[in-house]
């Protein structure tokens, strides 16, 4: 295979590595931005529950007892989806466009 | 003040109501009357085409064979040329690799006035002839006449899906402010109430400019 020829080939996989790349860094800052916002949720529901409640904790110790339960929590994993899902709806458009 | 700010937001909304009449897909009632393939020698209005089909060398990108395909619009009669061109990898995001499937499809559903057969043709984009842009026809499939009713409903789930977007980005933004901005503003905002009674006479000076400034500004709109 010529320099050219390589090249050719290399420019045809282009476009679906930027597809991806772009789609990478776009899917981190959203799973970035959901995270945040869902640990946030679950400490304030964690202040909450100190407020309201008699506890033998006190509230720092108890909200960062409740957010390292939430890191190996069910809801914490499913976030992973904000990449599973627009992948599978990215195939599915590429098969029901074309085929 | 307000005028600035009305005329703002409504070009915003204009740029963004455009973009997305021109991304989504739409589809019109039609009777196929020909295809053809036609050199295209880009220029100005090269936004309006699409890349070179997927996999083709990109060097020449200026001057390529588009597929057209020729139709007549049910109800009102009138022409409407579509292109028919991959998106590829790229945008908008229909992943269209077929382009030269649909040009066959096409040319199959082609029919005369006297014996028509109707055909559903699903595209984006716009038609404008001084710019000489064409919509993207994206699929075809053959209806049984020419009334038939279209739901939109992948418009309406896009639209959906971005609304809820949308929604979440102000929600992130206010619990973002109420907790971490503005508890941090408030620990600052003590420091800076030190340095107030001196800063008071600066300040007084400035707001009086600015009203006359917004003073002038609201005497443009009248």
């Amino acid at each position: 295979m010529s320099a050219t020829e390589t090249g050719k080939g290399v420019r045809m996989i282009l476009g679906w590595l930027r597809l991806v790349l772009v789609g990478f860094v776009v899917l981190t800052l959203v799973y970035w931005l959901v995270s945040a916002y869902s640990r946030s949720v679950r400490r304030e529901a964690l202040e909450r529950e100190w407020d309201t409640g008699d506890h033998a904790l006190d509230r720092d110790a108890f909200v960062a007892a409740g957010l390292d339960a939430y890191r190996y929590s069910l809801r914490r994993r499913l976030i992973l989806l904000v990449y599973v899902v627009p992948a599978a709806v990215v195939a599915a458009i590429i098969y029901i466009m074309n085929f | 003040m307000a005028y600035v700010k009305w005329t703002g937001l409504g070009l915003v909304a204009l740029l963004v109501a455009a973009f997305l009449h021109y991304t989504l897909p739409q589809t019109d009632i039609v009777r196929i009357v020909g295809t053809n393939t036609q050199r295209v020698d880009i220029g100005a209005n090269s936004w309006f085409f699409s890349n070179v089909e997927i996999g083709t060398d990109p060097a020449t990108a200026n001057s390529r064979d588009v597929q057209f395909i020729q139709t007549i619009l049910a109800g009102s009669g009138r022409p409407m040329v579509y292109r028919n061109q991959d998106t590829g990898w790229g945008w908008p995001p229909y992943f269209k690799v077929n382009s030269f499937d649909v040009q066959a499809q096409a040319t199959d559903l082609t029919s005369t006035e006297a014996a028509p057969k109707w055909v559903a043709i699903t595209h984006y984009g716009w038609r404008n002839q001084f710019f000489t842009i064409f919509p993207n026809a994206v699929s075809l499939r053959p209806v049984d006449g020419p009334d038939v009713r279209v739901i939109p409903w992948v418009s309406i789930i896009i639209l959906i899906l971005l609304a809820a977007a949308a929604i979440f980005l102000w929600r992130v933004w206010r619990r973002f402010r109420e907790r971490t901005l503005e508890p941090a503003l408030e620990s600052v905002g003590d420091a800076f109430d030190t340095m107030d009674a001196r800063a008071g006479e600066a300040r007084a000076r400035a707001r009086t400019r600015w009203g006359r400034f917004r003073a002038w500004l609201a005497g443009l709109g009248r």
